[in-house]
């Protein structure tokens, strides 16, 4: 009787819910609470996002949702694009377009929607399609509303819901139901909710429903946490799962990696001439660190990045023997294929999934699901863990970079898969130690020589930049990013040290053209001459979101200046010394006859810093701002 | 057109193909080249390797496109074949290779006979990895537009791959163009065309490097057409013809790799290239039916062409209330037009700024409120005749689209569609596809030379950078300083398009993020209030940005001012040291500053900035910097004026030189001492 009357209620539920789709007008603006027009440029009217679960192989998704958009800030939003591939399929599209007062305008034609490749810069190939389409009007406030029909044919991810996309995109109500066979778990993990799904269950279903109402717009905040920490989100995932006939377990890290282990077990064969190689190469070496070398170097050299992702080739890798063959492979193939090298040395490796980039440094470790885009190769040791990265031709041996480094990442393993962490590169790993000399004559004009010696996460860039570019770029870079008014490179060198730390020693010489300002009898000069890297940040008061800074570095610049003779100081910059919890900074003028010397030292610490902590961050990064631009006042005796 | 890039246009004549060609055929073929025969020595060649850092090197390209039979009816058939070693691993890209393929209704170009090998050098021999044919991929763009992908393997850093292809198209209205000059150094780059007597193609060549090879031959070519018997399955019939055909024939040799400049154009205008563009049909027995030969005939067709100018020629009956309902009550032609134009502007979203046909009925355009620019201005054009104005459709071709050739008519060089108003000895160019433009304004882009009316006259209408005044004035007011910091009052009508730049911004963000940025791009500590922002909403006027201002200027004692504020140049915009190409920038600028200030109570000067007048060129470029003290009162008139657009290389160096001595100048600074 009870499971009848809730029946009725979700039906009743259902028909209320459901769009008219002509005559009274529909989601007129007025209607918008002012609140949520406040800093947003969309606003979500509603949103109804069902996942109905019928199997491990049958996920049908549902969203409909309805935007107004405010201003042409917002107009992006508005555009439909819907992906699929040989996993996924979409099953229906629909729309509609109202005025601001709420008259229908347009429905989505059929032959309005433009069918895409998806293909990406990065990739030769991938399966990837897309469906755009878009409603083309710019008398603002106008709405639209689109329902998107898709089908799944894998339960290894399952769709998640952010009602707030974006941090000017306000919400007034949305809801997601999930709806699984009864004797299915569905896990779930959510961030910023209050409260617990409802859950309703029927014979054989179960229900899950969320909802939520009146999201306000965010600020953009420098240094901030990941968005979905920042808005109600929920993630959700099965706990038996299967993609293209292969079944697995996300249950557990463990459970997830197995899957991933097996999913690529066996692709690690290599052809007999490429097992003679790793013979010829490494017999006669005797360490293993050598051997790892040696075959890393040789894989570089041999071998190129090329995507291509067909059908499960997302997450299955090529084998082994056709990188031999063919001499490229993606992140998974060099990975795998160089696994293969190493274990006919005799050297055990391991395939690890990342979540990689510069900014990627957290994943949801208490939810076990596929976070990953990216494949790195871990070579466990007794002593020492040895991390290669294969996609990249440049990098020593053994050193990830920011790409890959400080962050959880899935060992995958027969029998004892887990969540690992990739190297920490700290504070003095990550330097820049600068000495200039510099000479500046009478009219203003500098002659400069500078060694900078960049090291750990600081030279990253460089280093690409050195092996990637000709020196004609290189040049177009110096030119571009001195930041002094108008010189010329009179020579540069780049030179990769051999140390442990991956490090680049930079030398250039620079005639910078009316360095100092010479007006009537006084010179000004600004003894700081590279390093101005403070920032001009805003007080927020309203701070919401935790700090979060990535690298530790230090900075240490030295510069002498030869001035020309004859002039006395008028106004010399006081020494500055700063610190606070994000680091500390001093910079110091001395002038001792015609020579000023200018010691500047900044050290900067990483971590998660309480919101709260925000003025002092403004504080700091101010005053380093005023402090590196100080300025010399000499007069002519 | 601007006689400026001139020098860059060779002055081959063009000639369409029955004219002459001179022959300047050079003896050394080499470049030749066959599959699969890869010597060591091409190995360590090592031409262009040192002083360039090319990753890659084109070895040898050569293409042709020939006609042939296809079954009843003609089909044009283009090969390449190219060898391309690899320096290191940033030219990896060269191995990855894209072919575009085009598709009708009825018919589709086809890939033929793909052939791709990568040799590499082991141990002293050349060890060839041939590519497997199932590595081909096919990337369908959308409905018109597959693209065939590849990659070789076993790629090196050292490695020679190669691979040949044929394309057999049906559509023999385009015939491929073939460039010469790219990303990277040619040893080797050759093209020929055959053409057989039924077509006249004119040849479009730009570009100034040398050809090595440049000569035409004759001959006569058989070809047997299949033809069906009429409604029967019988046998066909075959029909053999043998019509004179003329070869064309180019080739470069060691060309350098050409890269991009900023203040220019578009670095295509100056690539080694040649087009086609058929301009005639001369079939037997019929008279020859040119395709376009003149302006005037070009412009006449497009009149009559459904998807351009035809649509003008209906009654677009479904215009008239919207048309009717604007114009009610305007006393003028202008306000009419006005109104017409600022209705189209503020209701139509442009979704392609690149285009050069309708692809819509002009109903539909008019209801659905979006259009390709073409579609939007065609829009504006048939209200504003609707309401009895004179208005005309003009084509161009954007600034980054490259020149248009005035010497023949090259349709497909446009990309772009303005309007031509004229009210009685008045006339305005328009665009409706830019939201913030205003009446009578065109985006810079479209200041690229000579533009065409789609009218039986051809018109040309001249939009050249040269002819783009780009004014700003700016005044400062210092007052009084007060515990270390000194207030005063900036006001500034910046250019017409920075004032575009500047209603974007504050479109995009909001006034207060646009003050914010402003007062975050001062060095020191800035308070400002008073803020405003005058004729944001007039778009035919460049706005008008006041505000007031309190700067900390620190120590008591001595106080040190830069007249210019944060106006100066703080650095020179062109910072190459040389300059291959000339310098093309989007319109002529003029820079007018002034500064007043009284000096503040208890403080005297102590050093004043010296005056000083530079020329550049003579006339061509003039900055001036008055300084005066007329007792307590300092006033300062700063001027940046140029007096064209466009400058040639060799007045390069003589420009930059000129901007140093601005950027020196605008720093120095003006010293007050407290009295004792």
């Amino acid at each position: 009787m009870h499971n009848l009357l809730t029946t009725i209620a979700a039906v009743l539920l259902a028909v209320a819910a459901r769009p008219a789709w002509a005559g009274d007008p529909e989601y007129p603006v007025k209607t918008i609470p002012a609140a949520l027009k406040e800093n947003a440029h969309i606003v979500k009217r509603l949103e109804e996002t069902t996942i109905r679960i019928n199997d491990l192989t049958d996920v049908r998704v549902n969203r409909h949702y309805v935007i107004t958009v405010l201003d042409e800030a917002g107009a992006n939003y508005a555009k439909l694009a819907v992906s699929y591939s040989k996993l996924s399929e979409i099953l229906g599209i629909s729309g509609s377009l109202y005025d601001a007062e709420g008259k229908q305008v347009k429905r989505l034609k059929q032959s309005d929607i433009k069918d895409l490749s998806a293909v990406d810069d990065g990739s030769l190939m991938t399966d990837e399609r897309i469906k755009v389409h878009q409603f083309y009007y710019n008398v603002y406030p106008y709405t639209i509303e689109y329902e998107i029909s898709e089908r799944s044919y894998s339960t290894l991810s399952i769709p998640t819901w952010i009602p707030q996309s974006n941090s000017d995109c306000t919400v007034e109500q949305s809801t997601l139901k999930v709806t699984a066979p009864a004797d299915f778990t569905l896990r779930f993990r959510s961030y910023l909710y209050n409260g617990e799904p409802v859950i309703t269950t029927n014979r054989d279903t179960k229900t899950y429903a969320w909802e939520i109402k009146q999201i306000k717009a965010l600020k953009p905040e420098l240094n901030a946490v990941e968005f979905y920490r920042r808005t109600p989100a929920v993630f959700l995932g099965t706990t038996d799962f299967e993609l293209d006939k292969y079944k697995g377990n996300s249950n557990s890290w463990k459970g997830l990696g197995t899957f991933f282990y097996q999913l690529n077990a066996g692709r690690d064969v290599l052809p007999d001439a490429a097992k003679a190689k790793v013979h010829e190469l490494t017999d006669g070496l005797h360490s293993r660190e050598e051997k790892i070398k040696t075959l890393y170097k040789f894989m570089q050299r041999n071998n190129r990045y090329i995507s291509i992702q067909l059908g499960i080739g997302g997450w299955q890798t090529f084998d082994a023997a056709s990188v031999a063959t063919k001499g490229y492979g993606d992140c998974k193939a060099l990975s795998n294929y160089m696994m293969a090298l190493l274990k006919e040395a005799g050297i055990k490796s391991n395939c690890v999934f990342a979540k990689a980039g510069e900014n990627a440094h957290t994943i949801r470790e208490d939810f076990p699901s596929s976070q990953f885009n990216h494949a790195i190769l871990c070579v466990p040791g007794e002593k020492d863990t040895t991390w290669l990265e294969c996609t990249d031709p440049y990098l020593p041996a053994g050193y990830l970079g920011g790409f890959t480094d400080n962050r959880p990442v899935l060992l995958l393993d027969e029998k004892d898969s887990k969540l690992v962490r990739t190297p920490v590169y700290g504070m003095d790993c990550n330097q820049q130690i600068r000495h200039i000399n510099a000479t500046v004559d009478s009219s203003g004009n500098m002659m400069l020589s500078a060694i900078k010696v960049t090291s750990g996460l600081q030279q990253d860039d460089l280093r690409n930049a050195i092996h990637r570019l000709s020196r004609e770029k290189q040049l177009e870079m110096l030119r571009k990013g001195l930041g002094l008014s108008s010189y010329d490179i009179v020579d540069y060198n780049y030179k990769e040290l051999e140390t442990a730390t991956p490090a680049i020693e930079e030398m250039i010489k620079v005639k910078g053209n009316n360095y100092a300002t010479v007006t009537g009898k006084r010179m000004f000069i600004t003894p700081n001459i590279f390093a101005r890297d403070g920032i001009k940040l805003e007080l927020d008061t309203t701070r919401q979101s935790d700090i979060r800074l990535n690298m530790a570095y230090r900075d240490i610049d030295s510069v002498e200046i030869i001035l020309p003779v004859g002039y006395k100081p008028e106004s010399v910059p006081t020494p500055v010394s700063l610190s606070s919890k994000f680091g500390n900074y001093s910079a110091s003028v001395l002038l001792k006859g015609n020579t000023v010397t200018y010691i500047r030292k900044m050290e900067r610490q990483s971590g998660t810093f309480p919101a709260a902590e925000y003025p002092e961050l403004v504080k700091f990064y101010g005053g380093i701002y005023r402090a590196d631009r100080n300025r010399l006042v000499l007069v002519k005796e | 057109m601007p006689c400026n890039c001139m020098r860059y246009i060779p002055c081959l004549l063009t000639c369409v193909v029955s004219g002459l060609l001179s022959l300047s055929a050079l003896a050394q073929e080499n470049g030749k080249i066959k599959f699969g025969k890869v010597s060591k020595e091409e190995f360590t060649d090592k031409r262009f390797e040192k002083d360039t850092g090319a990753h890659a090197i084109v070895l040898s390209e050569i293409g042709s496109s020939a006609f042939e039979a296809d079954g009843g009816d003609l089909r044009l058939v283009y090969k390449v074949h190219r060898r391309v070693k690899i320096v290191d691993k940033n030219g990896f890209d060269v191995a990855t290779v894209r072919v575009p393929l085009y598709k009708g209704d009825t018919r589709e170009e086809k890939l033929l006979n793909l052939k791709a090998a990568a040799y590499n050098l082991e141990n002293g021999e050349v060890v060839e990895t041939r590519m497997d044919s199932k590595n081909i991929f096919n990337d369908k763009q959308d409905k018109s537009l597959l693209v065939k992908k590849f990659t070789l393997p076993a790629v090196k850093e050292g490695t020679i791959i190669e691979y040949a292809y044929t394309v057999a198209s049906p559509f023999y209205r385009y015939l491929r163009s073939w460039t010469f000059q790219g990303e990277y150094p040619r040893l080797w780059s050759e093209y020929s065309v055959a053409i057989p007597e039924y077509f006249d193609y004119m040849l479009i060549p730009q570009g100034y490097e040398k050809f090595a090879i440049e000569k035409k031959d004759y001959s006569r070519v058989t070809f047997s057409f299949r033809t069906e018997r009429s409604g029967a399955a019988g046998p066909s019939d075959m029909v053999t013809v043998t019509p004179g055909v003329t070869t064309y024939h180019w080739a470069v040799k060691e060309i350098p790799a050409i890269h991009p400049e900023s203040f220019i154009t578009t670095v295509d205008n100056y690539v080694r290239k040649i087009e086609f563009q058929l301009s005639a049909y001369n079939w037997p027995n019929e008279a020859r039916k040119p395709v376009q030969s003149s302006w005037e005939e070009l412009m006449k067709d497009l009149m009559k062409t459904e998807d351009l100018g035809g649509v003008l020629n209906n009654n677009n009956g479904f215009l008239s209330g919207t048309v009717e309902d604007l114009v009610k009550g305007a006393k003028t032609d202008q306000e009419k037009a006005q109104r017409i134009y600022n209705w189209v502007r503020n209701n139509y979203t442009c979704t392609d700024h690149s285009a050069l046909w309708m692809e819509k009925s002009l109903k539909t355009v008019f209801s659905g409120k979006s259009g390709n620019v073409v579609e939007v201005n065609v829009l504006l054009t048939a209200m504003l005749r609707k309401a009895g104005l004179k208005a005309d459709p003009v084509l161009l071709s954007t600034r980054d689209n490259g020149y248009v050739y005035q010497f023949y008519p090259l349709l497909t060089r446009f990309n772009y569609m303005v309007v031509h108003l004229t009210i009685g000895e008045e006339s305005h160019d328009l665009d409706a596809s830019e939201p913030l433009m205003g009446f009578g304004k065109l985006p810079p882009v479209c200041y690229n030379g000579a533009a065409r009316t789609i009218d039986e006259f051809a018109t040309p209408v001249f939009l050249n950078a040269d002819s783009l005044r780009e004014q700003k004035f700016t005044s400062v007011l210092l007052g009084k300083i007060e515990n270390g910091a000194v207030a005063g009052t900036f006001m500034q009508r910046p250019t017409y398009f920075e004032s575009y730049d500047i209603r974007e911004q504050i479109k995009a963000k909001g006034r207060d993020e646009y003050f914010k940025k402003i007062a975050k791009s001062y060095t020191g500590e800035i308070e400002l209030t008073s803020k405003e922002i005058e004729d944001i909403d007039s778009l035919e006027l460049p706005v008008m940005t006041k505000y007031e201002f309190k700067m900390q200027v620190g120590g008591d004692d001595i106080v040190y001012i830069n007249p210019l504020m944060g106006e100066a140049y703080k650095s020179n915009p062109f910072t190459s040291m040389e300059r291959k190409f000339p310098v093309e920038m989007t319109g002529v600028s003029d820079e007018i500053y002034s500064f007043n200030m009284d000096v503040p109570d208890g403080y005297v000067v102590d050093e004043l900035p010296k005056s000083a007048i530079a020329n550049f060129n003579e006339t061509e470029g003039v900055f001036q910097y008055m300084v005066q003290q007329v007792e307590d009162h300092i006033q300062l008139r700063c001027r940046i004026k140029l007096t064209k657009a466009n400058f040639m290389p060799e007045d390069y160096s003589g420009l930059r030189e000129f901007y140093d001595l601005i950027v020196k100048k605008e720093a120095e600074q003006i010293v007050l001492k407290k009295k004792k």
